[in-house]
This record gives C-alpha cells, structure tokens and sequence, in this order.
C-alpha cells in the first residue's frame, strides 16, 4: 500500500489514527513560479482594535485590487464553541466585509460550508457572526446547501461541484484562522478552502477530500480557485490538537497576500514550522513561493512576531530548527 | 393540541406548502434548486395532510427519476452519481407503501456499499496497531458516497430504511447489513455516549459526540433494548435542553418520540424559518407531526 493510498484510508475513518509516516529527508521545494510574492504581516493585538486600518494597510502592501469585483469571504467557521479560538473571530470578518467595500469591490458576500456541523446558520449565530457583522443574513450563503454546478478535472474526477456562489466570485478571500491541525499539520489560507466544497454531495466532513489525499485536495483546491486572496486570522490562533480540540495562542498577528503558498508558507515560519516539510505546501509549489528570498515581506519582520506554537507528538518533527 | 401548537405545526406546513418548486421538489432555501434531502422531509411532513397528495405525487416522481442504473439515487437533478440519499428514497418508498423493482434496486444498491475501512487492508492495519485509534472497524456500515469510508449519519440513514424495508421483503443480507450497521454504530459510541460524525477518537483523544447525531444514531438504532440505549437517550434529553443548534434540536425531538418519549417541541417560534429542511424536520417533530413515519421498530 502506498502512503498516498494509505492515509486517506486512516483518515478517512474518521478520525482512526495518524500513521507517522515522516519524511526522513525531504528533497528540496522547487524554487516556484517565476517572480516572488508579498506578503503583509500587520500587527493586531486584539480584536477591539481598529482591524478594519489595519487590513487596509496589509492589503495595500500586497497591491490587491479589488475594484469592481464580486467578493467572496471564506471565514474558517467550524463549531459551536464561541468560549474558544475555533472559529475565525467574527470582528475579521465584519472589518474585511467594509475593507473590500472601501476597496471598491461590487460585490462582497461571505459563504462556508463547515465540515462537521451541519447547521452553519446557528453556527455563524453562535459564533456572533450574525451580530456583528452588518446585514448578515442577506449576505450569508451556506455553501454545504447552496446550488453546485460541476467542475471537470478536479483531481481527475469527471465531474466535482461546488456551489454556485463560490464558482460567480471574482476574487475569493481566504479569511482563515492560524491554527495546527491534526492531520495537516497546520490549516491555514489554503486549507480553508475545505470549505467550499458541498456537503450536500460529499457528506459531513468531505470524505471524498479525505480519500483525494488531505494534501493533495488542499493543492487541488488551489490549483482550481486562483482569483484569490487570504487574511490569516493570527490575532489568537490555535495551538496543540488543532483545529478544534487545541488551546489558544496569541499571536497578534494578520498575514495577509494574494499568492496564497506564501502567506501559509510565512505563516508556519511565524509559528515556528518549517513550511518546507509541510506536505501540501511542499506539493504546491509550482502554485506559489516556500522559499524566504521569493517571499517579499512587508510590515512587521518574521522574527519579530514568532512565536511557536505546540505541536502535537505526530508533528514535531515539522518544528523549525 | 394548544392553538399556540396549532399554530407552530400549521405555518411549517404552510410553508413547505407555499416553497414546492414547480419540478415538484424541494430546495434547501426557497427558490433554490430542488435537492433529495429537503424534499424527503417535506414529503414526510406533508405525508397525509389534506389536499397534498398531488404534490407530493409530484415529488416522489421527480425523486424516483433521479435512480441511476446502479439504484442509487443522485441527491440532486444536477449532480452525477448517487449518495447516502438512496437510503431516503427507500424509506419514502415504505411510507408511501411502494415497493417495486426500482425500491429493490435501490435496496440491493444500500446492501452492496460499504464502507471503505472495512477493508482487508485497514482492518490490517488496525490489527497490526498502525493505526493510533481506538475505533472498532471489524463492523460494516454506509459512507455518504460509495468507496468512502462509513459514518453515523449515513449508516442511521440506511438502518431506518432497511428497518422499514423488512416489513415487506426480509432477507437474511438484510438482517446481517442490520446487524452490522448496529454493531457499527454502538462501537463508536463517544465516552459520553453519545456519538460524534465519525470515530470517538483521534489521534487516542476523546471527541465530543453532537447532539445532531447522537439523535440520528438513536434513530437507527430502534429496536435495540432499553440497558443498551438508557445512557445515549439520557443524553439526548440533555442535549434537547441545552444545544444551541435548532437542526440538532429537530432531530432530537424526532428521536426521541421515536423512542417513546414527550418531548417540548423543537422550537418556540410559531413562525417558520426559511431553512426547508429544518422547517420540515420541526413539523415532523410535532406532537400531532408525522415522526411516526420513521419509527421502525427492530426489523420484522
């Protein structure tokens, strides 16, 4: 049995077990598209801060334009658990909603389609998206239940749909939480992207994702959606068992870019993992920058934001040394 | 029943009365494309009220044109391929007293899938300690679609329908997918006892089990004696009270009419939400609503 035939199948029970199939020595990441990417580290201590500036002068240093586009935000919406860091914090979501306004996007909506809880309105209640955010409701779409078309290729298969929402969106902005994971090591702006295939169709979670290859499906995910952008909600992220079981770690942090391999990619330097012995990044490569000298960054400096985040036993050996 | 309860069962009906699309199903939300699930418990909702038995005629023959040539229904007239939805079709099918070869293909369809960890490799695996959990995968169950592996709302699904099924064609494959389904679903109890999506544990930590479905997993699990479900129904009676979630909340209330019990009604509002599915999953709870129609008992 092959390791990309054989995790899926751990996975794939739910939840069964990791199977520590580390790599011993990981060939070098390939150098990338040609070119290199921004990436904005701004400085957020807390939520109550003015997170809308703050976003605004990341997005800026990226050089995003968003005039004239249908905005979709993509939150990191996962359980009924407002007490902790599961969630991306509704306060992100209502400042990006006026930042790609000010922007002069046509258009912002916000969609998710959680992957283990099926009632993602009382979910978004729960987790105050619905208070705090202005017009909620009319903006929201539940993209478990939306309307699919089909896209053909996606990892081979003839057909794979994705809601409607999601495929009319000019620019989809990955508006995720900074938090390890259990079978990823980390999720992130990439892995967010779960998110946004229906439930409907492929259950709760998305088994068919676990069956694809974690890794791969993220890649894939990727490959498929390029009109995008993430916000890296690192304000507090989550450490240990991610991404629902973990504790909280403050970060004070949004990372934020529109070459989404690079933001995960400074992301895991932040917390302390080396991106280049993270697999789906190491497999997106020619999708996005790894390597530091390709990834210009603007704002704050790595260094003076790290901060590392425990890890699991399974994943220590992605630690940055 | 109280004009307040009147009232709450009527505007649910009203409702899905007022939101068939004209192919004759049901969307998620109002004006939305028509889905298999919705239109399942909107069907079952509707199931004997008066003036509805054209519509809901409509309904079932749009669903039954969505069979493929395997048996297995596709969850929407846009999607390819069938899903856990096939469980549905059958448990409409014995609702509406119908079994033909289109219920029999449908039935061998749900006898045919298993989940895909109970294969010989995984229960390798298992055997050979490769795997950091503690789940039970000697047992078969049903995945949301065919080679994946089994969860619990999927395996519930396809015991009621079986359930419902032995009533008219019992075969000793159907009372061994039963069996298994079962055994499947007490293995993966949570250690509060109720059940999470999927395993109670990863990576050796406990999950939590959701209210959503432990109130499905009870639902499949009719017929088993009162020692082996007393814990998970306690629970479910907790969850009732204390779950944020009005989907969980439905369904719990549905499973536990089924297991004999009096419940509140799942929600306050006398008003219907625009969420179809949960507004026919709240009427079906209703004390005078048609739970009844998934009570299976244990199989005949």
């Amino acid at each position: 049995m092959t390791r990309r035939q054989f995790i899926p199948l751990v996975a794939a029970a739910a939840t069964g077990g990791y199977a520590s199939l580390k790599l011993q020595k990981p060939p070098k990441v390939p150098d990338g598209p040609p070119g290199s990417s921004a990436v904005a580290i701004v400085r957020a201590r807390s939520y109550s801060e003015d997170l809308v500036s703050h976003m605004l002068a990341g997005v800026r240093q990226c050089g995003l334009d968003a005039r004239g586009k249908k905005v979709l935000l993509k939150p990191n919406l996962v359980e009924f658990d407002s007490a902790t860091v599961i969630n991306t914090d509704a306060s992100i979501i209502a400042a990006a909603v006026e930042v790609f306004h000010r922007l002069g996007a046509s258009e912002v909506k916000i969609g998710e389609g959680p992957g283990h809880r099926r009632d993602t309105l009382d979910l978004a209640d729960d987790a105050g998206y619905r208070s705090n955010i202005p017009k909620f409701e009319s903006i929201f779409t539940d993209l478990n239940r939306d309307d699919v078309a089909a896209v053909h290729g996606f990892a081979g298969e003839p057909d794979f749909y994705f809601a409607k929402t999601v495929l009319a969106a000019d620019l989809i902005v990955s508006l995720a939480k900074m938090k390890t994971h259990h079978w990823a090591g980390a999720t992130l702006s990439m892995k967010n992207f779960f998110g946004l295939v229906p439930g409907s169709i492929y259950g709760w979670p998305k088994n068919k994702l676990h069956y694809i290859g974690i890794p791969e499906s993220v890649v894939e995910l990727n490959r498929t959606f390029r009109n995008t952008f993430a916000i890296v909600d690192g304000v507090v992220g989550m450490e240990g068992n991610g991404p629902i079981q973990g504790t909280p770690k403050h970060s004070g942090v949004l990372v934020m870019g529109s070459d989404l391999v690079a933001v995960d990619a400074t992301c895991c330097r932040i917390m302390g993992l080396d991106p280049e012995k993270v697999d789906y990044l190491r497999m997106a490569a020619d999708l996005g920058h790894v390597h530091p000298e390709r990834i210009e960054q603007r704002g704050e400096t790595i260094a003076s934001v790290q901060s590392n985040f425990a890890l699991i036993e399974e994943f220590q050996h992605l630690r940055l040394v | 029943m109280s004009s307040v309860g009147g009232v709450y069962l009527e505007s649910r009906l009203k409702f899905l009365r007022r939101t068939q699309n004209p192919d004759g199903g049901w969307g998620y939300f109002p004006d939305k494309q028509s889905w298999f699930e919705p239109t399942t418990y909107a069907m079952l909702a509707l199931q004997g009220t008066p003036g509805t038995d054209a519509s809901l005629d409509r309904a079932f023959k749009l669903l039954r044109s969505w069979q493929t040539p395997d048996g297995s229904s596709r969850p929407s007239g846009e999607v390819q391929g069938g899903t856990w939805v096939t469980a549905q079709a059958v448990t409409l099918a014995c609702v509406r007293g119908i079994y033909d070869d289109k219920v029999r293909n449908s039935v061998d369809w749900l006898l045919r899938v298993v989940g895909a960890e109970s294969s010989a490799a995984m229960r390798a695996a298992a055997f050979f300690h490769l795997l950091k959990t503690k789940a039970d995968f000697s047992h078969e169950g049903w995945p949301w679609r065919d080679g994946n592996a089994s969860w619990v709302e999927p395996t519930a699904q396809a015991l009621v329908a079986l359930k419902k099924v032995s009533k008219k064609n019992r075969s000793p494959e159907l009372d061994r997918r039963v069996s298994e389904g079962e055994a499947l679903l007490l293995s993966r109890r949570c250690s509060d006892g109720g059940w999470n999506q999927g395993n109670p544990n990863v990576l050796n930590y406990d999950l939590p089990s959701y209210p959503e479905t432990t109130a499905l997993a009870l639902l499949g699990l009719q017929g088993r004696s009162h020692a082996e479900l007393d814990q998970p129904l306690a629970l479910a009676a907790r969850f009732r009270a204390e779950t944020r979630s009005s989907l969980a909340r439905a369904w719990l209330v549905i499973a536990l009419r089924c297991h004999g019990g009096d419940p509140q009604p799942a929600g306050q509002d006398t008003s219907a939400s625009s969420d179809i599915m949960l507004t026919a999953l709240e009427a079906l709870g209703h004390p005078e609503g048609n739970y009844g129609l998934l009570r299976t008992g244990a199989p005949a």
